[in-house]
Parts: C-alpha cells; sequence; structure tokens
C-alpha cells in the first residue's frame, strides 16, 4: 500500500479541498485582504496594464478616423487578425462557465476555489471578443444594423447567414455569464458589506448585494436560482463556439468546411480558456498568498482537462488530415498540404507544437504539479490558440480558388497594437476585480471545507475529540 | 469515507441465486445465438448481399454496446468517479464480450469484405477516379490488418481491466490496492487507444460503405452512440435485476438518477452531433457530400429519418428532463429499452441503405426498405450470443467490484 501513496490522488478517501486546517474566519481574512489593502505590486500591474489600453484607445482613434486599411487586410485575405482576435477571446470566455455550471452539475466541489476568477475573467475575454466584430463591421456607430429592429428603410439581417447567429449567441452568453457571475457574487458582496469600514464601501456592496441577511429562506433561493442558471448556462457552453465554428464550416471552402468543426472549436475553446485561467490564477495564488485554497490538486486537475482538450484539438487536427486525404479530393488536400508545408508553415507548426505537443507533459506528475511548469505551458497554450486561429483564417484564404488572386497576408503595425491593447483592456478589467471583489467564491468554498463536515471532529468511533 | 460505516451488502444481494433464470442466461443466449445464426447463415444463399449488411448491421450495434462496457469502465477509472462502482461490474460484464464479439466480426473481414464493400473490386476501382484516388488507404489488405488490429486492441482493454477488475474481488488488501492503481494507471492510455481504434473501425467498417462519402464526424456519430447506449445498458440492466431480487441497498435511486442524468445529457450531445453533421453538409451543398444525406431521405428511408429525427432527440430529451423520471427504476426500463432500439434502428440506417440504393439505382425503383427474416436472424444470432456472454460474465463473479477501495462511497452516494 505504502507504495501506492500519493497524498494529491488517494486510491481511497479524497484529498480535502482546503489545506492548513483553516477556520472560516482565516479564509474570509485570506481573501478580503487584497481587497482591503491594495498591494504595491497591484498598483505596478494597474498602470502597465492602463498603459497597454492606452495603446488600444490609439489604434481604434486612427482606425475610426482612417478605416480598416490601416490593417493588413487584402483581397483575398479580407478576414485577418480583428477575426483571429475575435475567435481567440470568445474561446478563452469558455473556461469560466465550464467551470462554474458543466463541472458544478458534475459536482466537482474543487471548482469552488477557481470559479470567481474563472468567471471573471470569461466576461472580460468575451468583452474584448465583441470589440473586434465591431470594428470590423467598418461602421460602429450602426451596429445596432445587425439586430432585427423593424425600421422604415426596410432592411434586416441576413438570417441565414451565422456571423448573425454570433450577435444572437454570444449576446446571450455574455449576458447568462454575467447574471452567473453576479448572482454567485451576491452572499460575498454582503460579506464585504458587512467588513466594510467606510460608509462608501457600505453602500457600495450593500447596494449590490440585494439586501442579502444569509437566512436560510435566501439559501434556498439562492441554491435554486444557481442549479437552473448552471442548466441554462451548459448548453451554452457548447453553443457559443458552435455557432462561431459555423462561420467558417458552412462555407464551400476547403479547410473551413469540414463536418468536425463544431466539437473541435468547442474543445479547443475548453482548452484555451483553461490555459488563460493557469496563466491568470498561478501568479495570483501566490502573491494573494491563496495556496492553501487555490491547491497544487487544483492546479493538476487543470492541467489534466488541458491535456485531455488538448489531445480532441490534436485529434480534430488529425481527423481534418486524415479525411482531406482520404477524401481523395485534390482541393481538399492542397489546402491541408499548404497549411503545413505552404506558405505558414511556420504558424501551423507553431500551433502543433504548442497545442499538442507541449501538453503532452502533463503525463508527468511532476508537470502537473510544479505551478512554474503549468504557467510556462500555458503561455504556450495561449499562443498555439492564437496560432490555430490564424492558421484557420489566413491559410485557407490566401490561396482561395483564383490563384492570379493568391496573396501574402503580413499584419501592420496597428493589427499588432490592436492586439496588445486589447490585452490591455482585459487586464485593466481583472485588475480592477482583483481590487474590488473578492477573487474566490468564500461562502461556495466555506461548504466544501472539512469543518463544513457535520461530522467533523467524529472519528467515527461515536465520541467526539478535542 | 470512513465515518459513515460503510453497510456490507449480502451475499444474495450481489451474487446470482443457483437455478435463477438470470443463470440460465448463457444457456437461453447460446442457444438462441447458434439458432440465429444458423438460421442466417442458411439464409446466406437467397441474397449474399443482403446477409452481409445485415450481419454488419448486427455486430455494429453489439459492438456499439460492448465498446459501451468499455467506454464506461475506463472513464470511471480516468475521472476517479465514485457514484459509478456499484454499476462499474455490470459495465464490465458487457466489455468482456468484446473478445467473443471480435470473433463473430471476422467472417466480414475474411469472407463478406466483397460483397459489402465496393472499393475491394479491382475493376470498379479502375474505372472511378474518385476510387483510383483513395487506393492507398482503401486497400484489402492494409484494411484487414486495420480491422485486426483494432480486434486485437479492444480485446486486450477489456481482458486486462476484467482481469484486473474481478481479480481483485478475493485479494489480499494490499493487492487489492495495487489492482486499483493499475486500472487507475492503464486508463489515461486506454482512453487514447479506444478514440483511435473505434473512430478507425467506424470509417473501415461503416463510413467506407460508401466510398465517395466521407466527414470528419463520423467517428464521433458512432462514439456518441456507444456513450448513451453504455448508460442505458446500465440502467435497464441494474433495474432488471433489482426485479429480480438483487442489488436492492445497492444500486439505488441515486444511482439510478444519475444514469438518468447521463443519458439525458449524451441524448442531447447526439442530436448535438447529429445535427451539426447533416447542417454542415446541408448548408454547404456539395454533391459529393449531400449524396448521403439525400439517398437517406428518399423513398421509405425518410420514414426511417425522420423516426430517427424524433426519436433520438426530442422523444427522449422530454421524457427524462423532470427528476422523477430520472429517479425511478421503472420509468429508466422504458427509456432505456428505447434508447438502446433506437441504437438498433441508427446502426440500420447507417448501413443498410448503401445496399437498397444500389437496388435503387439498378432497378430504376424508388429507395425501399427491405427487412427480411435474415436481418433479425442476424440481430438474434448476434445479439444471443452477446447475452450468453454477458450472462456467463454475470454469473461468474459479485455483481460488484467488492473490494474497490471506493466502494463504500459509491453505495452512501447521494444527489443533493
Amino acid at each position: 500500500m505504502a507504495a501506492f501513496k500519493d497524498e494529491l490522488d488517494p486510491i481511497s478517501g479524497r484529498k480535502v479541498l482546503v489545506e492548513n486546517n483553516l477556520t472560516f474566519a482565516q479564509v474570509t481574512d485570506a481573501v478580503a485582504a487584497p481587497i482591503e489593502a491594495p498591494s504595491a505590486r497591484w498598483w505596478a500591474f494597474f498602470l502597465v496594464s492602463v498603459s497597454m489600453l492606452g495603446v488600444l484607445v490609439v489604434s481604434l482613434g486612427w482606425l475610426f478616423w482612417e478605416g480598416v486599411g490601416i490593417w493588413g487586410l487584402n483581397n483575398p485575405v479580407a478576414w485577418g487578425w480583428a477575426i483571429v482576435n475575435f475567435v481567440f477571446w470568445v474561446g478563452i470566455g469558455h473556461a469560466g462557465t465550464l467551470i462554474s455550471a458543466v463541472l458544478f452539475l458534475f459536482r466537482q466541489k474543487w471548482r469552488t476555489s477557481i470559479n470567481r476568477a474563472s468567471e471573471a475573467m470569461t466576461i472580460f475575454a468575451v468583452i474584448c471578443a465583441l470589440l473586434f466584430p465591431t470594428v470590423h463591421a467598418g461602421r460602429p456607430w450602426v451596429l445596432y444594423w445587425t439586430l432585427p429592429l423593424p425600421n422604415q428603410m426596410g432592411m434586416w439581417p441576413n438570417f441565414r447567414s451565422p456571423l448573425l447567429w454570433d450577435v444572437f449567441a454570444v449576446s446571450t452568453y455574455f449576458t447568462v455569464s454575467l447574471l452567473f457571475w453576479y448572482v454567485g457574487l451576491i452572499p460575498d458582496l454582503a460579506t464585504m458589506r458587512d467588513r466594510a469600514k467606510s460608509t462608501v464601501r457600505r453602500v457600495a456592496y450593500g447596494a449590490f448585494a440585494l439586501g442579502w441577511r444569509g437566512s436560510t429562506r435566501h439559501w434556498l433561493h439562492y441554491e435554486k436560482a444557481y442549479l437552473i442558471l448552471a442548466g441554462i448556462a451548459t448548453p451554452l457552453v457548447l453553443s457559443v463556439h458552435t455557432i462561431v465554428s459555423f462561420d467558417f464550416a458552412v462555407s464551400q471552402l476547403p479547410g473551413w468546411h469540414t463536418t468536425i468543426f463544431p466539437p473541435y472549436f468547442v474543445a479547443g475553446a475548453i482548452f484555451s480558456g483553461f490555459g488563460m485561467v493557469l496563466t491568470l490564477l498561478v501568479p495570483l495564488r501566490k502573491w494573494f498568498r491563496l495556496e492553501a485554497l487555490i491547491t497544487i490538486k487544483h492546479l493538476e486537475n487543470m492541467a489534466k482537462i488541458i491535456l485531455v482538450t488538448g489531445m480532441m484539438v490534436g485529434y480534430a487536427y488529425g481527423m481534418e488530415f486524415f479525411i482531406a486525404w482520404y477524401s481523395g479530393n485534390p482541393y481538399e488536400q492542397y489546402a491541408f498540404a499548404n497549411r503545413a508545408f505552404g506558405d505558414y508553415w511556420w504558424a501551423y507548426w507553431t500551433m502543433v507544437s504548442c497545442n499538442v505537443i507541449s501538453p503532452q507533459l502533463f503525463w508527468f506528475k511532476a508537470v502537473r504539479r510544479s505551478p512554474l511548469a503549468l504557467f510556462i505551458i500555458s503561455i504556450f497554450v495561449n499562443i498555439g490558440m492564437w496560432f490555430e486561429r490564424f492558421v484557420i483564417t489566413v491559410t485557407s484564404l490566401h490561396h482561395d480558388f483564383l490563384p492570379s488572386s493568391w496573396d501574402y497576408y503580413s499584419p501592420t503595425i496597428w493589427d499588432v497594437s490592436t492586439l496588445i491593447g486589447s490585452f490591455g483592456l482585459f487586464f485593466t478589467l481583472f485588475c480592477l476585480f482583483v481590487r474590488f471583489l473578492p477573487v474566490i467564491a468564500l461562502a461556495e468554498v466555506k461548504s466544501v471545507m472539512p469543518i463544513a463536515d457535520p461530522h467533523y471532529g467524529d472519528h467515527g468511533d461515536g465520541h467526539h475529540h478535542e | 469515507m470512513g465515518s459513515h460505516g460503510a453497510i456490507e451488502p449480502s451475499k444474495d444481494q450481489i451474487w446470482l441465486k443457483e437455478g435463477s433464470l438470470w443463470r440460465k442466461l448463457p444457456l437461453i443466449g447460446g442457444v438462441l445465438g447458434l439458432a440465429g445464426l444458423a438460421g442466417a447463415f442458411s439464409q446466406m444463399g437467397a441474397d449474399k448481399q443482403h446477409f452481409w449488411y445485415s450481419y454488419l448491421t448486427a455486430l455494429a450495434v453489439f459492438l456499439c454496446f460492448a465498446l459501451g462496457g468499455l467506454f464506461f469502465t475506463i472513464i470511471q477509472h480516468v475521472t476517479r468517479a465514485g457514484w459509478s462502482i456499484v454499476v462499474r461490474r455490470l459495465a464490465e460484464n458487457a466489455m468482456i464480450t468484446l473478445p467473443v464479439l471480435c470473433v463473430l466480426a471476422l467472417p466480414v473481414v475474411f469472407m463478406g469484405s466483397h460483397e459489402l464493400y465496393e472499393w475491394t473490386h479491382a475493376e470498379v476501382v479502375a474505372n472511378d477516379p474518385m476510387l483510383s484516388a483513395k487506393k492507398g488507404y482503401l486497400d484489402e489488405g492494409f484494411w484487414t490488418i486495420r480491422m485486426i488490429a483494432y480486434f486485437v486492441i479492444w480485446s486486450f482493454l477489456a481482458i486486462r481491466f476484467y482481469s484486473l477488475s474481478t481479480s481483485q474481488d478475493d485479494a489480499a488488501p494490499d493487492a487489492a490496492i495495487s489492482k486499483a492503481h493499475s486500472m487507475r494507471w492503464l486508463s489515461a492510455p486506454a482512453v487514447l487507444l479506444f478514440a483511435l481504434s473505434m473512430t478507425f473501425f467506424a470509417f473501415d467498417a461503416m463510413m467506407s460503405l460508401d466510398p465517395h462519402w466521407f466527414s470528419t464526424m463520423f467517428g464521433v456519430y458512432y462514439f456518441v452512440g456507444i456513450a448513451v447506449s453504455a448508460h442505458a445498458f446500465l440502467a435497464l440492466v441494474s433495474a432488471l435485476l433489482r426485479r429480480s431480487g438483487y442489488l436492492n441497498g445497492v444500486v439505488t435511486a441515486e444511482h439510478d438518477h444519475d444514469l438518468g442524468k447521463m443519458m439525458f445529457g449524451f441524448t442531447v450531445f447526439y442530436s448535438y452531433i447529429a445535427f451539426s453533421q447533416y447542417f454542415l453538409i446541408w448548408y454547404a451543398n456539395i454533391p459529393e457530400e449531400t449524396r448521403w444525406f439525400a439517398y437517406r431521405i428518399e423513398g421509405d428511408f425518410l420514414y426511417l429519418t425522420a423516426l430517427l429525427a424524433i426519436g433520438r432527440f426530442p422523444l427522449p430529451f422530454f421524457y427524462l428532463l423532470p427528476r422523477a423520471i430520472k429517479r425511478s427504476s421503472g420509468a429508466l426500463i422504458l427509456m432505456a429499452s428505447w434508447i438502446l432500439i433506437m441504437e438498433v434502428i441508427d446502426m440500420f440506417w447507417v448501413v443498410q441503405p448503401v445496399l437498397a440504393h444500389h437496388h435503387a439505382k439498378e432497378s430504376g425503383a424508388a429507395m425501399a426498405i427491405h427487412v427480411g427474416a435474415v436481418d433479425f436472424l442476424c440481430l438474434l444470432g448476434v445479439g444471443g450470443i452477446f447475452l450468453a456472454a454477458f450472462g456467463w460474465a454475470l454469473g461468474r463473479k459479485a455483481m460488484i467490484p467488492v473490494k474497490d477501495p471506493r466502494i463504500a462511497e459509491s453505495l452512501a452516494h447521494e444527489n443533493f
């Protein structure tokens, strides 16, 4: 038995989810500390993020003045980085709802330590994502034309276009994710209200806490609402990236039109989302001293999800290649040969190395349990998933059906600055989140702590110790 | 674990009684199976092609149920699941039918391939530029090697997991832990092996029936049938066993609830996969892809397609939605049986239209469904052997893995 002893992965029983025998009060103090007394490190990160956000403002200002011609778009590559960035950010926005809804339905209690920050990340990522089609459409001030609003011009959006379905899918997803996040926050906002030392804080947290007093009746409503929202949000985890994949897959373009796209995009989205969760939480747990709450076991579980979804993505890459060859269709075959060995071979192999090869290191327990290794690989995952969208979008377009129009696409400085700026927006919002809201769902974590067990301290022999 | 003081299930709840009907399953299944197979093979002279299409349909169905057992078993280990351990042995018993079913699949490889697959005919391939382009993969020798490889992989995994789990029952505590550890260790690579072998089996045995058609989703389509059937099979068998006085207090409404949720979830996943595959092909409207669906909505097959569209999604979806249904084993028996029947119809729908399409093209008549005695005999034959092997395994060992380190967690499992 001793040979198989593994503290983190016991063969019988379950590892505790909150370590160091913390009490409820200690957990509250640990989570509230960064909100009540921001560190110098927070200011440093916030200022860097806001500077990057400034880059976005300048880029968009110039874009609105001059038009999308400032980007590297050409004919035939009419979808460049804007679409790549859109799909990239939407993908990242998948982990939050997966953690909060799907893992909730699967009774994965370890989710309680990571769901709050992941849901926040989801919302901010979707905000970044929505930015790109908005500005790519050329005239953002008439964006409401994408909605089917009755008007005297008799103009309607094209209901047969998946781009319109995107408008519905992404906005629904955003709304439900935001509601889900907010409902989960209510008990914790009340905690922050009760701890507040200034009137401003008390009123601000109090207004959003909706008069929460933690009575049994409140909890009864809360639990019901949470379960129903989880049920509603679960199909949304699949639907959003499915619709995004339809943007490509309904076309007749080799490399875009393939039936595995919907589940492949969903797997890729979860993969990239968990990558970003690790990128954010590995440093956060250290700087905010939350190691007893976000334990190595939590990180290992996320590593396993990354390994699984990374291999699903690898499976899809393999299927695309195999079927292109199997089909005997020379256009299909060319599209994939061109991806791997054409002008953009470097992008393709960056994608494969980051998304399929680098997660294979997670077969090793030591790698899964090393925060540093997890952080490094999570960066590779982020890079790889950005390149995946680049490969799909650009390689299929740059060699289209008419060889005389073939062209090489390269981004301009404004493409790069807009992408960097979107990271500025993302990190600014995330900095504000960690500054003002509890990064861990206090009420939920407390319910899975050892001392929340009614049998705590009861050693099974009927006697009470201590 | 520990603090609740797990209740040890009594022996008569988890072992089949001497002389019970369940004990006779190997005999009943064996007789039905052999009679069915003998009858089916005797029909071969009447219409050779029809026989092989029917035989392949039956094989696809029962391989699906057996692979369902394998899938369920390895996924519980890899996810460290606790709730499911009381039904895992039933899945293992379904899984151990794999070596037997693989033997039954050998005639398809060595006798039936020329009747089933047009790409095995050199003159057809020579006159068809698309088939000539696929010669590298659709090559009889290579195909045979691949099929044998899938059978070897499945038999190996099934025997390995079955023997580790069943030998754990009589093992000393230390050895039981070490076997639990071995199963856990093997489960992750087993998921990989399962995914790849199942996908390429679906391509080789079913997609290549219509060698011009291709879909990257096809492997996932076969998989989702396996996943939904696995949970339906476990819900059905565990409920029937309880009706015969076994597993009471062992498999409870809590486990039914979870099995029902999984049936519900995979029903939705099935619809998602099936719809996406159909929708993307319909929308792009490329003739070489649409043809596969086109002849499935022609003539009689339209009704079958409509039946699948309703019977695999809205019906089970709304039926399984209420909590009370999922917690009633009687209500689950009905839906589990329905899901398994739908899988039979689904495999018929995947395999048989190809033959009907050939006939319709030759005669110029409309697509017609020809269901003959041979179809039922093949299902009876392969199904009988499946039941016999399952019954043999059921009687051989306890019906739950008694020494699993987490069995107490599973016995005490509660939804909240």
